[in-house]
């Protein structure tokens, strides 16, 4: 059936433009909120809602750049209140391990006992949060839910040398049969039923501190630390030693058009004044014309459209269903697992209520 | 009522010598003062109990 | 001891607040984006009543169906997109992994390679 029209009726370009970029003008940016309710265009009889089908077909990842610590991708098609969801997430809401009781039988360094307890806590440990429960107060503490490390640190002088003068946290040891202390009773303050050197999924290197060159405390000769630190399980809300990324963080795509065709010493001076390199010049014949070359790179300085006529000149925008996610790790699981993590939370979150109120 | 150290022998407690830093085992009645400088300030040591912390 | 309540009238099941305790921004502003394209939908709205307190209020109009049938929808349609994004996510990492590992070979054994041949013009 030919009609004058494509198969679907389509947005007029400027509704569009409101529909999909954030317009970055030189003093605000314009159209901000996305569009979300289902009828928001039906005199044009474009349907906003969410069908499934469209949805699928429209989405896509991009992986930019991955390894152990780091991962940069491209997520297109979703919208900024899910995209930020998994940011809230991934920063607060996926489970990690940390030191929470510390035990301290002799500190006789500068540092106060509860400052170290405090830096011990900062820890990043490298143990899989999935293989361990969560431990509650009135719980006791046993292979399946806590972490044992050992802090035992003299400092002496060896002639001229000072020996562990400063206090790494390589010196932290595991103890995988589980607390040493209270000294001389028979029962300790953890109970563990077997060595969590056999649990599963644990590494043959066994659980350690991230970095071995984090210091911890500095000591003089004559000074010593005798500690023991249990990690349990916890999530970045409660404290933010159990947040599991340095950082996660999101940027919408943007978008730089110039409006009109920029030549000669003008192409020059716009390419001079981007301080991320987003244009290029192009020799075209004889004349040097300004092409967008690295828009990604843009990080909306407006440098660009500063200066006598140049908002005329270029457009800056962003595009609202494209998502640039940087998700740094501190160590504990690996960038792609956090993401996948996050989202498996996000559902447990939608299972749970769908749950309570279906009876 | 019940005395606070009234059963177990008072433990012969060492003191630290400001001066020199050197270990001093005092009985209670003793002078106060260092046996090896004579320093007349002496300082307790920590204790030895397990002081637990939350690491927050 | 999480809990959500339904607090709307009994004989109008169109319309309904929904208290959902132990949430904040996080599922409030994602749900009610879902409820929002949801063309059943007449209104739909979330508030957090009181920082101190871990709560919202999810608020749903519709034009006939019961509240609670849309939230539900919501709320399933919402996790078919998160494991939409999930499969997605997993074949793309496997892709640049593949990837990866493919330009690490060839950059092993491929390096001589790079001068045979002809040169190509852009």
């Amino acid at each position: 059936m030919a009609t004058s029209d494509d198969e679907e009726p389509k947005l007029p370009a400027h509704l569009e433009l409101q529909r999909t970029r954030v317009v970055c003008a030189a003093d605000a940016p314009s159209y901000t909120e996305s569009v979300q309710y289902s009828g928001a265009y039906m005199a044009y009889g474009v349907d906003n809602s969410l069908r499934l089908e469209d949805f699928r077909k429209n989405h896509r990842v991009d992986i930019v750049s991955l390894n152990e610590e780091d991962i940069e991708f491209d997520i297109v098609g979703i919208d900024a209140a899910i995209a930020n969801a998994f940011r809230r997430i991934l920063i607060a809401e996926v489970p990690t391990m940390a030191i929470e009781k510390v035990y301290i039988a002799n500190n006789t360094s500068v540092i106060q006992d509860e400052v170290l307890a405090h830096r011990l806590g900062l820890l990043p440990i490298k143990a899989d949060p999935r293989l361990f429960d969560y431990k509650s107060e009135e719980e006791n503490a046993n292979e399946k839910n806590t972490i044992v490390f050992k802090l035992d640190v003299v400092c002496t002088r060896k002639g001229e040398r000072i020996m562990n003068g400063s206090v790494k946290s390589d010196q932290m040891k595991w103890l995988p049969e589980g607390s040493e202390m209270p000294f001389h009773t028979k029962s300790k303050f953890t109970s563990y039923g077997s060595t969590q050197e056999n649990l599963a999924g644990i590494s043959s290197e066994g659980i350690t501190i991230m970095y071995p060159d984090i210091i911890v405390a500095k000591l003089r000769p004559g000074q010593a630390i005798e500690l023991e630190g249990h990690a349990t399980k916890g999530i970045g809300k409660t404290h933010a030693k159990w947040s599991p990324v340095a950082t996660a963080r999101y940027r919408m795509l943007p978008e730089v058009n110039l409006m009109e065709e920029i030549q000669g010493k003008l192409a020059e001076e716009l390419v001079q004044k981007c301080p991320v390199g987003v244009f290029d010049i192009e020799d075209v014949g004889s004349v040097k014309k300004a092409k967008v070359a690295r828009p990604r790179n843009c990080t909306l300085c407006r440098e660009c459209v500063r200066g006598d006529g140049w908002d005329k000149r270029v457009q800056l925008s962003r595009v609202k269903n494209h998502f640039i996610f940087t998700i740094e790790s501190t160590g504990a699981l690996r960038p792609e697992i956090l993401f996948t993590e996050a989202i498996k939370i996000l559902n447990e979150k939608c299972q749970r209520i769908l749950t309570e109120i279906s009876f | 009522m019940d005395g606070g150290m009234g059963a177990p022998p008072p433990e012969p407690v060492t003191y630290l010598c400001g001066d020199c830093g050197a270990d001093n085992t005092l009985k209670p009645g003793d002078v106060i003062q260092c046996r090896e400088c004579g320093y007349r300030i002496l300082y307790k040591k920590r204790t030895r109990r397990i002081v637990q912390f939350e690491a927050r | 001891m999480a809990a959500t309540m339904e607090l709307g009238s009994d004989t109008d099941p169109r319309n309904a607040t929904f208290s959902i305790s132990d949430e904040d921004h996080t599922l409030g502003n994602s749900l009610r984006f879902v409820l929002n394209k949801d063309p059943r939908v007449a209104f739909c709205g979330y508030s957090v009543p009181h920082p101190s307190e871990n709560r919202i209020n999810v608020r749903v109009q519709t034009t006939g169906i019961p509240a609670r049938d849309v939230l539900k929808d919501a709320l399933n349609d919402l996790t078919a997109m998160n494991q939409h994004v999930m499969t997605t996510f997993d074949s793309a990492v496997e892709r640049f992994k593949a990837n990866q590992g493919m330009t690490e070979l060839s950059m092993k054994s491929g390096v001589t390679s790079q001068h045979s041949g002809s040169v190509k013009k852009p």
